[in-house]
Order: C-alpha cells, then structure tokens, then sequence
C-alpha cells in the first residue's frame, strides 16, 4: 500500500477543489514565468547575503553628529508637509465627498462625475504627481504638499463618500421632516453621523501620508527624501544610520500615537 | 484513567470576582453527572477547570491521577472532549472537516497542518456522524444547518476524539424543547453503551431530574448539593436556586469576569 | 441598595443648566494656527502658488499631445513592474503567513514571541520602501529584483499586522472549540485561524496588491527597474509629449488593476 493512498482531503472525492488547484497552479505559472522578469535569481539572492551583511556591518559607524541639525529641520520639514497637504486635503474633500455619495449628491450626474474624478485622483502614486508638479512650479516643499494633497483628496473623498452613504437614513428623514434645507440637511444629519469615520480615515491618511513625505524629497519636492537618497549615493553611512533612524522614530511614535487616539477619542464620540 | 477529581479548588477572576470557592468534587468513570444551578453559580468554570480552559487559583484538577495542565495538557484534551453552548463550530468548513478536529491530537500534526487525514481517521469521522445521524449532511457547510444539527456535529467532533471524558457546558441552551431532549438522549446513550464518563452542566431541573444518576448543585460558587434526582427535594432544589438578595447577585461580575 | 424614585415634581428653575463647554472651538483655533506656522516655516508663499498656478494651465497643455512612438517599450516596462509587484507581494504574504498567527495575543504561543513578532513587523512597516529598495540595490545592483525585495518586506509589515489584528478578532468560542481537542499551535491557526479570517484576508491581499503596483511604477526611480526610471528621465528631459505618454500607459495599467481587484473581491464573496 503506497502512501499516498492512506491520506486524504477532507473531500467527497478525497482530492482538492478543482478551483483551489486551478488558482494555485495559475500563480505558480505566472510567478515561474515572470521570474526572469524580476531577475528573481536565489543563487543572487543567497550570495548577495553576505553583500547584505557587509552593509548592515559599515552602517554601524559613529554618526555624524554634526549632521542632526540638518536632520531635525528636515524631519520637521517633512512632517509640516504631511501635515499641512493632509489639513487642505480635508477641506476639499468634505465637499467632494457629499458630492460623490450616492444619498447626499444633488444629482447623479454629479455624483457619477465625482466618483471618477476621485478615482482618477488617486490612480497615480503621490510621487508621480510631485515629479510634474517639481516640473512645474520649481523644487521645494510646494511641490509636494501640491501632490500629497491632491492623491490625499482622491483617497480621503472616496473614503468620505463612503462614510456618508452608510449613514441612518432614519435621522436624515427625521431632518428632513422639519423642514431642513439641502445644505443643513447634509450639515445636522450626514456629516455628523459620518464623523467618527471621517476621524479614523484622517488618522490612516496622516499615517500614510508621512511615509509618502519622507519619500517625495527624492525628486525634489521637500523634505528629507533628498538628504536620504544622496547620503545612500555618496556612501555617508554616518547619514544614513541617522537618517533611518529618525523616519523609524517618527514613524512609530505617529503610529502609537493615532492608535491610542482613535481608541479615546473614537470611543468617546460612538459613545 | 478516566475519574475526575478537583480537590479544594477556589478560583478567582483578575476583576476580583470568586467564581468557585473551596470546591471538592471526585467524579467516577463511566458516570454520568449533571451539574445544576442558576447563572452565575460557577458551573461553566468548574466544568472548564476539567479541560484546562480554566485553572485554579488554588487547589489542583486531576484526570486518571494527572494534573490539568503543563506537558500533558494536549494529551489529557485528546481524551477529554467538550461540547459547547454556542457549538463552537468552524462556520466555513465542512461537517466532516469540523468532526474531524477532533483527530488533531491523535496523530503526527505534519498531515492536518495541510488539511490531510489518514484513511482511518476519516472512517472515525464517519462512525461518528452516523452515531448522531447526520451522514447525509456530511458535505454541508457548518453554518448552513440548524441549532440541533450542528450541536450533533459537535457531539460527533466529541466522539471522533475517541474520549473517556465527555464535558458539555449548557450543551441545550440554545435549542428548542425537541433538540434539547435530542441531544440529551443521545448523550445518555453515549454514556450507556460506550461507558465514556459524561459531565453536564445544566439549568433546566427537568432534564436533570430524568437523564441524571448524579446531581451535583450549585449556587454562588458553592456545592450546595450532591445527590440522585430521587433525594432532590423542593427544599433542596431551594437551595439551589435561590438568591440571597441584590447585593449577593454576582451574575453581573461573572458575566464582566468572562468579558 | 434600593431603588431611587424619579422626583416627578416641577423644578423650580425655568431656565436651563449652563451649557457646557465645547473643546472644538479652542481644537479648531490651535489646528487653524498650527497649519498657519507650517506654511510661514514651509516659506509657501501664496505669490508662488498664484504663479504656479496661472501657469499650470499652459503647463498642463504642454502634455497635450503624447507621444506613442515607443509604446511597445513602455508597456515591456509596465510588464516589469507588474511582474515586480506580484513577486513582492506574493513574497509578503509568505512573511505574513508566518508571522501573524504568532503577532496575534490569542493565537502566540508566548508573549516574548507576540512582542517580537509584534515589533518585527512594525519595524518592516515604519522602513520607507524607497529606503529598503536603495538598500537592496546597493547589495543586488540594479534591476528589478531590489524592488520586489523591498516591496516585499515593507508590505509584509502591513500584510502581518492586518492578518494579525483579524486572527485576534477571531471568536473566543471557536478557539476554545478547537484547542478543547487538544490542537497544537499549528493546528489552532490552521483551523481555528485562516478559516475564520478568510475573507478579510484575501482582501487585504488584494488591497496591498494594487498599493505595490503604484509603488513599482516609483521604484524605478532608485534603479530598482521598471517604468518609473523612464518617467524621469523623459521629465528632466522636458519631454512632455513621452511623459504623457508615459503618465497614460500607468495610469491605464493601475485603472484596470483596480477593476480587476474590485471584480475578484466580488467573486470571493
């Protein structure tokens, strides 16, 4: 008796779903195929180990102490940015998003319209944009709070859109009965029912957004993505390590910090 | 190896509330106990301190003379099987996947990881759907059947461990007077013919009064009686249930110590 | 403790209570006055954002006119970087496969392993993908491979912490149903874990597959292969018609990605 004949899937058949199968066999393919592609290689993998190793070993350098002025300024840089495209990019989409919810927009043209202007806004990663907008208005911060608020407003909007259409239409009737225009309406019976929600996606959006932050200066649009880069090319570990360092720290402490946010303040707006 | 004996037991909860105090109880192989008392009274606990899903604050659970936890606490649970009030099923497997958890602990874990069982294992499944007649629901999603229906599954998963020891923690709770008297015939029958010992906890007097051949009661964490239903008088069954006024009402501190 | 009686009286005061406090008007003020300091410290100046803006219009028309000449070109790069994509993602979900189940408080079999696994992939998540794909391209030179290595990691750390926060939401009962057999740490993921998360999972799958597109069409950027190298090159180069082109070709590439994804989360349902 070979063994394969003592076991069995818990199936009528004893074998697998076909479907299961057909799925795993299909990406094993296309991972197989695209392999050379990505010049997926684990012999390169394997050896280029001990290549990692040896990097990992010259960042352990004294740091450039010297540099940490720069640093703060830029890290200060790149949070204002987060910041301040995410702030703009509220504004606007608190409007879009009444515009693009399906209970809230004043006519389904509009709404339809809406949806895909905030599905094109959010198509393109923020780096793209600020490679156009650096083009256009010249290098530094503007630039990429330009583009960090305008993908902001295509996530956000949608999100918001969202948030709205799950609203109870109950509370908007009861409104509505009295009288309520369309604007107060939208104002005393969507949005605030719709907040709590809102305040969890900024909270995402803030976290997201400062990742995205740190990056955009690689093209020149501000923050600490250029010093990034360049100490990498120049081979400035002494940089680099503190660089790294500062992302990580202000990273983590946004994420703990909107944790612990949105579990006080959330629980004390749902009551 | 199947005789249960928790020996002055008292457990106490992080939030301060003592669901069991100073409790003695030796259960003989073979037996079938039910478990009686109103909310609150410390039967859930004391029937999870048999399984390992509790433990003592003080005092020591045994089973066939091995302590209730450390090393051995996965081989004692491969032959103590518990059934549950809310069935505690796998919503998106299937019925026989389901009875078949109950093989995990019988055989090199490296098969089940992925899902694969020996030939053996399934025809115990097999004898154990058919001993609680839902073979032909074998195939069906857990989720897709009845109340009554799946806690037969779970008795089936039950069975499948091939168990000395059968804990069923308010196994008819949840079901309607026909299911309820379904599940408990079937698991007297279990304790008849296979002579697996069988621990019920319940709240509903009838069905103790006429499945049980022991009746241990319970209130406020206290064995206040342990009889056949023949010796549970009216006076007694007082005991059992009564309160002793709204300050010593701790159904509100067992229901946030289980929070 | 007895009940209190309701006083059913009339009270004896006709106006109200004072009206307590709000905090929003003095959290609105600090937010408002906070945005103000950033864009004195940012040194935006409206002047160049008018400016900027007047000639964006011309700016803007300059794309105009894309340039398909070497279309097939951009789309073998699109290729790339999907392929790119999809090897970095499976790769996350191989990490996360692992990792979670002992990330989850309910599932790990201690905590020193939940706050090591806990912290790993927090770490994963807080390194920018940029800064491990210039990482990776020091080590494994140029080409896509650094980039699929680097979206891997960092995705893992969101895919981890995802799987790890729906395997801790999974139902106590069904645990205890299945460790009450005396189930191994092993056993309890596989039975009483994935089963039970399936759904959340897959489109959280999903969800970082199409979030690893956008970032492998940037990544070429750092060497790291695919489209986005070409798209710099063609903006430093004020070749508009080609950048349009360039920006046209991802942008369909994301867009269908998005329907594709809208459409399989659909089926799975």
């Amino acid at each position: 008796m070979t063994t394969v004949l003592t076991w069995r899937w818990p199936t009528p058949s004893g074998r697998l779903p076909l479907p299961l199968v057909g799925s795993v066999l299909a990406l094993l393919l296309t991972l197989w195929l695209t392999a050379p592609i990505v010049e997926v290689d684990f012999v390169r993998l394997f050896a280029s180990g001990g290549k990692m190793l040896a990097f990992a070993g010259q960042m352990f350098v004294t740091p450039d102490w010297a540099y940490v002025p720069q640093l703060l300024a830029k890290m200060l840089e790149t949070m204002e940015m987060t910041v301040l495209a995410t702030a703009i990019a509220v504004v606007i989409s608190i409007p879009l998003g009444v515009l693009a919810a399906r209970n809230a927009t004043p006519h389904v043209v509009v709404y339809r319209l809406s949806r895909d202007l905030l599905s094109l806004m959010r198509a393109l990663p923020e780096l793209v944009w600020a490679l156009v907008f650096v083009s256009a208005v010249g290098l530094g911060p503007l630039p990429g709070v330009m583009a960090l608020a305008f993908v902001t407003v295509g996530f956000m909007g949608k999100f918001f859109a969202e948030s709205i259409e799950v609203v109870d239409h109950k509370a908007v009737e009861g409104v509505r009965a009295h009288g309520a225009g369309w604007l107060q309406v939208r104002l005393f019976a969507m949005l605030p029912q719709a907040l709590p929600d809102f305040v969890g996606t900024v909270m995402y959006i803030l976290d997201h957004n400062l990742r995205a932050a740190a990056i955009l200066g690689l093209v020149g649009a501000g923050g600490i993505g250029y010093d990034l880069v360049m100490s990498m090319r120049l081979f400035q570990y002494e940089r680099l390590l503190l660089i790294a360092l500062a992302i990580y720290l202000v990273v983590t402490a946004l994420d703990r910090a909107s944790d612990s946010f949105r579990r006080r303040i959330l629980n004390g707006i749902k009551q | 190896m199947s005789d249960i004996s928790i020996q002055a037991v008292t457990k106490r909860f992080p939030n301060g509330f003592e669901a069991l105090k100073g409790i003695h109880v030796a259960i003989k192989p073979g037996s079938f106990t039910i478990i009686l008392g109103p909310s609150g009274a410390g039967k859930s606990t004391l029937l999870r301190l048999m399984n390992g899903l509790e433990t003592p604050t003080s005092g020591s659970v045994h089973i066939g003379g091995e302590v209730v936890n450390g090393k051995q606490l996965r081989r004692i649970r491969s032959k103590v099987a518990m059934v549950f009030q809310q069935f505690n099923l796998i919503d998106r497997l299937s019925v026989v996947t389901n009875v078949l958890t109950g093989r995990l602990a019988h055989r090199s874990w490296v098969g089940s990881v992925f899902y694969l069982f020996r030939n053996e294992d399934m025809g115990i499944a097999q004898e154990a759907l058919s001993r609680v007649a839902l073979t032909d629901k074998a195939w069906n999603r857990a989720d897709k059947l009845s109340g009554g229906q799946q806690q037969r599954v779970g008795i089936a998963r039950a069975l499948a461990q091939r168990p000395k020891i059968i804990l069923a923690d308010e196994p008819v709770a949840s079901l309607d007077p026909v299911s309820s008297e379904e599940i408990m015939t079937l698991l007297r029958d279990i304790c008849d013919r296979d002579g697996i010992t069988v621990v019920v906890n319940l709240h509903q007097v009838e069905l103790a009064r006429r499945f049980a051949d022991r009746i241990i009661g319970m209130n406020s964490g206290k064995i206040v009686f342990d009889g056949s239903p023949a010796q549970m008088t009216q006076t007694a069954l007082h005991t059992i249930y009564q309160r002793e006024g709204i300050e010593n009402d701790n159904s509100l501190d067992m229901a946030l110590a289980y929070a | 403790m007895t009940l209190l009686k309701p006083k059913l009286v009339a009270s004896l005061s006709k106006t109200l209570p004072p009206r307590p406090r709000s905090p929003v008007p003095v959290w609105l003020a600090l937010t408002l006055a906070l945005l103000w300091m950033i864009v004195y410290d940012l040194e935006l100046s409206f002047e160049t954002l008018a400016y900027g803006l007047a000639d964006m219009g011309e700016y803007f028309s300059r794309y105009g006119k894309p340039d398909f000449t070497d279309l097939s070109r951009y789309v073998h790069l699109m290729g790339i970087t999907l392929a790119t994509a999809l090897w970095g993602t499976v790769f996350a979900l191989v990490v996360a496969f692992f990792l979670a189940p002992l990330a989850a408080r309910n599932f790990a079999p201690n905590v020193v392993i939940y706050r090591i696994a806990r912290e790993l992939l927090n770490f994963m998540r807080a390194m920018p993908d940029l800064l491990l794909a210039l990482i990776f391209v020091t080590a494994l030179g140029l080409g896509p491979l650094p980039g699929a290595l680097a979206l891997g990691v960092h995705t893992a750390g969101f895919l981890g912490k995802f799987f790890a926060e729906s395997l801790e939401r999974v139902d106590k009962g069904v645990c205890d149903g299945v460790a009450s057999t005396g189930a191994n740490f092993a056993q309890m993921v596989m039975y009483a874990g994935w089963p039970s998360i399936l759904r959340e999972a897959s489109g959280n799958v999903l969800y970082i597959l199409d979030r690893n597109v956008r970032m492998a069409s940037v990544l070429g950027l750092v060497g790291a292969g695919g489209i986005g190298l070409a798209l710099h090159d063609t903006l430093r180069l004020f070749e508009y018609g080609q950048s349009a082109a360039l920006i046209l070709v991802i942008l369909a590439t994301i867009l269908l990605i998005d329907y594709a994804s809208a459409w399989l989360r659909k089926r799975l349902d």
